[in-house]
């Protein structure tokens, strides 16, 4: 996030502690896709996640006063987006938690329910096979690692931060890490046998 | 663990950006001479970059827009709540203050200034401090079914 952006969400975290309606507004705008995006790499269901999206800015309201602006905002909003997400699956599919699932019974793969609803751009086919085919091995990781792999990869978290999220030390993530990139591409050797990434 | 296993564990935490300076200067300086480790770092970037180019998937309009209406609903009430709490509290500490000063001018509107020296207390006395202990256990009582009840009109909506 540039230093500009920094200072315009500080502004509106600010204006929200006020119980300013707009600034709440200019936040779900501005952080609509990528709480999605983590939400839906947490439960995989679209229906879900458009469900907890929906608590977790009612979560937002509800908390924003306890909220420390010495804090970074990001990782707070993604920390009360995981705890809803997290206690839904416990309550929901507690298995989730621990075992990676395969393709549900819809018949629909992981790939394509990760797809964008906008027409993705016109990519060279090489590229976009390869970005499915890690779409699809990454949603058979368990929870653990896939939260931590969209983190960084998709949301370009610092490490510092995904700490902060996931409530776990500095060396928990990077060990979540290795492992979960280790997994993924046994994952994806498994499943597209004979793939080359040179 | 020979510094070639060492090196070659650490390549997919290089791809992600996650080693620290001195061990990303061991792993540049180790695939300069390792033509095996630099084809797999490659192979690691390539899935780091693949995965940084996911397709974003995006909520539908409505489920952002009702979103957006909850929780502003929901902030609102927050701020309400919170007034309400600061006026419960503002008006019990003025009722108090009134109620405690209204003991002396009661006194010396009953029995003169000498009487609000007056240790001594009376029958009038002891029904004017039961009357005011009544009003305020109603008042408590009254509050906490208040209470009770918003929160159960909460809870079901």
């Amino acid at each position: 996030m540039s230093w500009d952006n920094g200072v315009v969400v500080d502004n509106d975290v600010a204006q929200l502690r006020r119980g300013d309606l707009d600034a709440l507004s200019a936040l779900v705008t501005r952080y609509q896709n990528r709480l999605y995006r983590y939400l839906l790499r947490i439960v995989r269901q679209p229906a879900e996640a458009e469900d907890l999206f929906q608590v977790t800015w009612i979560r937002v309201a509800e908390k924003i006063q306890r909220y420390d602006p010495n804090r970074n905002f990001e990782a707070w909003l993604f920390t009360l987006a995981r705890n809803v997400a997290i206690d839904h699956l416990r309550r929901i599919r507690p298995e989730s938690l621990d075992e990676p699932v395969g393709d549900d019974a819809t018949g629909e793969t992981g790939a394509t329910r990760l797809q964008s609803h906008e027409q993705p751009a016109l990519e060279a086919i090489v590229a976009r096979e390869r970005t499915s085919r890690i779409g699809e091995s990454m949603e058979n990781l368990p929870v653990v690692y896939r939260e931590v792999l969209t983190l960084r990869f998709e949301e370009e978290m610092k490490l510092e931060e995904i700490a902060e999220v996931l409530s776990v030390p500095l060396s928990t993530v990077k060990t979540r890490l290795r492992r979960a990139l280790d997994k993924l591409r046994v994952s994806m050797e498994v499943r597209f046998p004979g793939e080359t990434w040179q | 663990m020979s510094d070639h296993q060492k090196i070659r564990k650490m390549l997919s935490l290089a791809a992600a950006g996650a080693l620290d300076q001195r061990d990303e200067e061991l792993v540049v300086n180790h695939l300069r001479g390792c033509a095996a480790c630099a084809a797999e770092a490659e192979t690691w970037k390539q899935i780091g970059s693949a995965l940084r180019r996911l397709p974003t998937p995006q909520p539908r309009a409505s489920v952002v827009e009702r979103a957006r209406a909850q929780a502003q609903v929901r902030l609102t009430e927050e701020f309400e709540h919170r007034w309400n709490r600061a006026m419960l509290t503002g008006l019990i500490f003025f009722a108090w203050v009134l109620t405690v000063m209204s003991w002396p001018v009661f006194k010396l509107v009953t029995g003169g200034l000498i009487g609000v020296l007056d240790p001594n207390f009376h029958h009038v006395w002891f029904l004017f401090a039961a009357f005011t202990a009544t009003a305020w256990i109603a008042g408590g009582a009254a509050a906490a079914i208040l209470s009770l009840q918003q929160r159960r009109e909460r809870r079901l909506a």
